[in-house]
């Protein structure tokens, strides 16, 4: 890819949602709005991601094993990863391990 | 298709289509670009960059967790709701989230006062869907004080919340000003009705009460409190109801019960690790991390006496007394110091005017119509007719009233927004003022073309002063006028007490204040000489003494004396503002007025002219002073300073007596015909008090004339050596400034150096 091309690939992805991946586990999910050559990115509306911590998924299973009694305890339990609403964001390029396009 | 009333959140998508990984297409494209370069949408601006937050960066990043932090401690505290808590350590956790409440109604955002209680949290989120759902923790703690008071506490607090959030966000109010009104995403109980609070809380008093282990004086603390929040609850429910209820009982016992409950606050104990800003990092939230805010406990028990208090005393507003009763009691209630809450502020929004209802029975029209017959229109054909007794569409009177409806439709919205006005915070109040005397400067001439369509209609006879043109009243817009020169008076004054002015000013402002009070005595004079002469008109043309004439002569009669009322009340005004001019020329020409500018500063005293009467630069009527005239007249030249101090001194004299007669003629205009009801007396104590301030500052001007005299005479004997005085400009707020709206110098002697 030349330049001009890679601008071109760059602005497709304007307005879209992207799934960005951070060094720290988190995910945010956002409409892409600007890079840079150092592939920082700003996404706007965006929603920050992050495991559930494993008390919670303690609870998702003591939940599990209280509502179905023993034969539970194989079973694979779902947890939801938490997510909330921050808004307009810039991700340094630096942080950024992964990015997906939805 | 949705209905419309459905909204639509954007939801998180994450059960679409598998993402695509473009990790390195997209590193490899941005490589490519130069340095410097953006890819950006067209939209998007870099002034909107500016605000993004910076992931990854702790004071930005709500959601930062510093590399070695345990991811689980990091996002969930260690603290155990369920431990067992000693009834110090209720009572010190119940007066910490009465703390952090009160930070709340001050202004403060939930995140960084009541959201960061970890119960709160537990409570909430996830949110709960019945009452059952809204506890600590899925198990319930084994300790009752727990489960049951503390639960019932916070649970109460929540929809106390609720109710205040819900009254703050529907009125006007200035977000991040006044109140903040985001909520994270979390929901504070709305759903739930007031009687399941009420249902636990009681349960709770009933337990406590049945405890024997407890020593006796926290029962009664912990009973205090929880009868507060009771009590509280009912209070706020009560909300605009007020107007039917007209009680006060319940914020009644909120007072009564904060009496103990200030007492017993040094029996809690503090439980500072059930709060953590780790919260923080769960509540959805486009600003960065913020500290939590502290209010102690004087202050916040402080604050909520005086809602309540204010509250109590709001009662005595919401019968309607005619027009300028009305706007006197809204306006004091509204000056007091501090600042009514935003709270009050809202709910007496809601009370002065909805469904263009004032107080919940008199319509806006109405008001409008009692105000136009108190100041211009006594008994007068214009107000009178109506369209339900004259049917004809060829008869005057039946123009009159379609005419006269028209007005009404158009100028009764932002009359009633003058008086609502007040419920802004004080920076707003003289802001929206300042907007407002735009739209009323188009309404009196909107109001002048009625009049003139009025004027043939009503066959007004036109009065001939001596070998003057024919002159007629122009009732509509003399009123709108009479609006505006009061509006005028309120920018000033509200300058003085928003502190503006620099002291360099002060002679300036003074002049302008009492240049607008005598225009407006000029055309209140105006307006008399027009109901003087209605009122003959009208003896000469009914000779006969019917029942019809004597509310006539009545109606006459009120609208003469408000229009004296206002008279004295100017007058008090402008000869003050007299007085207070001439002191600060003579201590200007002195040099001993202290001067907030450099002297090598940019502006100069053409520019400060300028800035100052911006907000009048567009009003046609009255006319904006030239600069070189104001000069003139505000440096009173060609006077002497024995001259001019011979004017404060009669000025100051008559502004006491002045003063003196309004406090006599009281703040409101009792109705000769209505039943005799006990005076609202709170708000009537805070305009007496309001009057006798200024009769203090009166005082104060005397005496800062007198200093100068003497200092002026000892120097003329000592031949030309510059005044031996020192001036003091007191501040708003400081002991010494008597009143907010008169800037008094404090003038004493240069101590001699020894």
């Amino acid at each position: 890819m030349d330049h001009d091309q890679s601008v071109h690939y760059l602005e497709g992805l304007l307005g879209r949602t992207l799934r960005i991946h951070t060094t720290d586990t988190r995910m945010f999910v956002g409409l892409f709005k600007c890079t840079d050559a150092d592939r920082n990115i700003i996404l706007a509306n965006s929603f920050e991601y992050r495991m559930p911590t494993t008390s919670a998924v303690q609870a998702a299973a003591d939940k599990e094993s209280w509502g179905e009694g023993s034969e539970a305890k194989s079973a694979t339990i779902k947890v939801n990863m938490t997510h909330r609403l921050i808004g307009l964001i810039v991700i340094p390029g630096r942080h950024i391990t992964k990015i997906e396009l939805e | 298709m949705l209905p419309n009333t459905e909204v639509r959140v954007p939801r998180p998508r994450m059960a679409q289509s598998a993402p695509r990984d473009i990790t390195a297409e997209f590193t490899k494209a941005a490589s490519k670009l130069n340095t410097g370069q953006l890819v950006k949408d067209e939209t998007f601006t870099l002034f909107e960059a500016v605000g993004a937050l910076e992931i990854m960066d702790s004071k930005m990043d709500s959601g930062y967790i510093a590399p070695g932090e345990n991811l689980a401690q990091a996002l969930e505290d260690d603290y155990d709701v369920r431990r067992p808590l000693t009834p110090e350590e209720v009572v010190g956790l119940m007066d910490q989230l009465l703390c952090h409440e009160v930070a709340w109604h001050k202004g403060h955002p939930l995140s960084q006062t009541l959201f960061t209680s970890i119960y709160l949290d537990k409570l909430l989120w996830p949110v709960p869907r019945t009452m059952e759902d809204a506890r600590f923790d899925r198990v319930p703690s084994d300790s009752p004080l727990v489960s049951l008071v503390l639960r019932a506490y916070c649970l109460a607090l929540v929809k106390a919340c609720d109710l205040v959030h819900v009254r703050v966000a529907t009125e006007y109010y200035y977000e991040e000003e006044d109140f903040v009104s985001q909520l994270y995403n979390r929901n504070l109980l709305s759903a739930f009705s007031i009687s399941q609070f009420h249902h636990l809380l009681d349960q709770a008093v009933t337990w406590v009460s049945e405890q024997t282990d407890i020593d006796q004086k926290l029962k009664d603390a912990i009973h205090c409190r929880l009868v507060f929040r009771h009590e509280f609850l009912s209070a706020l429910d009560q909300d605009i109801e007020v107007l039917e209820t007209r009680s006060t009982a319940n914020f009644s016992s909120c007072i009564t019960q904060l009496q103990p409950l200030t007492e017993t606050v040094a029996l809690g104990k503090p439980v500072p690790e059930a709060f953590s800003l780790k919260i923080q990092r769960k509540l959805a939230s486009t600003v960065p991390p913020r500290p939590m805010v502290n209010v102690n406990s004087n202050d916040a028990l402080a604050h909520l006496k005086r809602l309540c208090q204010d509250a109590i005393d709001m009662q005595q507003m919401l019968d309607y007394t005619g027009p300028s009763n009305f706007k006197t009691a809204v306006w004091t209630l509204l000056s007091r110091k501090p600042q009514p809450s935003i709270y009050i502020r809202c709910l007496l929004q809601a009370l002065i005017v909805s469904n263009m209802t004032i107080l919940g029975v008199v319509p806006v029209k109405e008001l409008l119509s009692d105000e136009l017959a108190e100041l211009v229109l006594p008994a007068n054909i214009l107000l009178e007719a109506n369209t339900d007794e004259v049917e004809v569409p060829s008869d005057p009177r039946f123009q009159i009233a379609q005419k006269m409806d028209g007005f009404m439709k158009r100028f009764a919205q932002p009359f009633v927004d003058t008086v609502r006005c007040a419920c802004l915070n004080r920076c707003r109040i003289r802001r929206t003022v300042c907007h407002t005397l735009i739209d009323w400067d188009n309404l009196q001439m909107e109001a002048e073309e009625i009049d003139l369509e009025l004027r043939t209609l009503s066959g007004e006879p036109p009065l001939q002063f001596q070998g003057g043109e024919p002159t007629w009243s122009f009732p509509l817009s003399s009123w709108a006028y009479h609006q505006k020169l009061s509006q005028f008076r309120l920018i000033l004054q509200m300058g003085f007490e928003l502190s503006i002015y620099s002291p360099e000013e002060l002679p300036g402002m003074y002049w302008y204040l009492s240049h607008i009070c005598s225009t407006h005595l000029g055309h209140i004079d105006r307006i008399r000489t027009f109901t003087v002469a209605a009122r003959k008109r009208d003896l000469m043309s009914t000779g006969d003494r019917s029942g019809n004439s004597s509310q006539k002569a009545s109606a006459f009669h009120r609208s003469f004396h408000a229009l004296e009322r206002l008279t004295t009340h100017i007058i008090a005004v402008d000869a003050f503002a007299i007085a207070l001019h001439a002191l600060y020329v003579v201590l200007s020409r002195h040099k001993v007025l202290p001067f907030a500018s450099s002297p090598q500063a940019y502006s100069t005293d053409r520019l400060r002219y300028e800035i100052r009467m911006k907000p009048f630069i567009p009003i046609t009527l009255p006319e904006l002073v030239p600069y070189d005239e104001y000069q003139r007249e505000a440096a009173l030249e060609g006077d002497s300073d024995t001259t001019i101090l011979e004017r404060a001194s009669k000025a100051i004299a008559e502004a006491r007596k002045a003063w003196e007669a309004t406090l006599a003629n009281g703040a409101f205009i009792d109705d000769p015909s209505g039943p005799s009801q006990p005076p609202p007396s709170a708000i009537e104590e805070d305009w007496k008090r309001d009057v006798k301030n200024t009769m203090r500052a009166c005082i104060g001007t005397s005496l800062a004339i007198e200093a100068v005299k003497k200092a002026l005479s000892a120097t003329s004997s000592h031949g030309g050596k510059p005044l031996n005085l020192e001036v003091i400009v007191p501040e708003v707020g400081s002991k010494s400034r008597w009143h907010d709206w008169w800037v008094v110098p404090q003038v004493t002697e240069k101590k001699s150096k020894a």
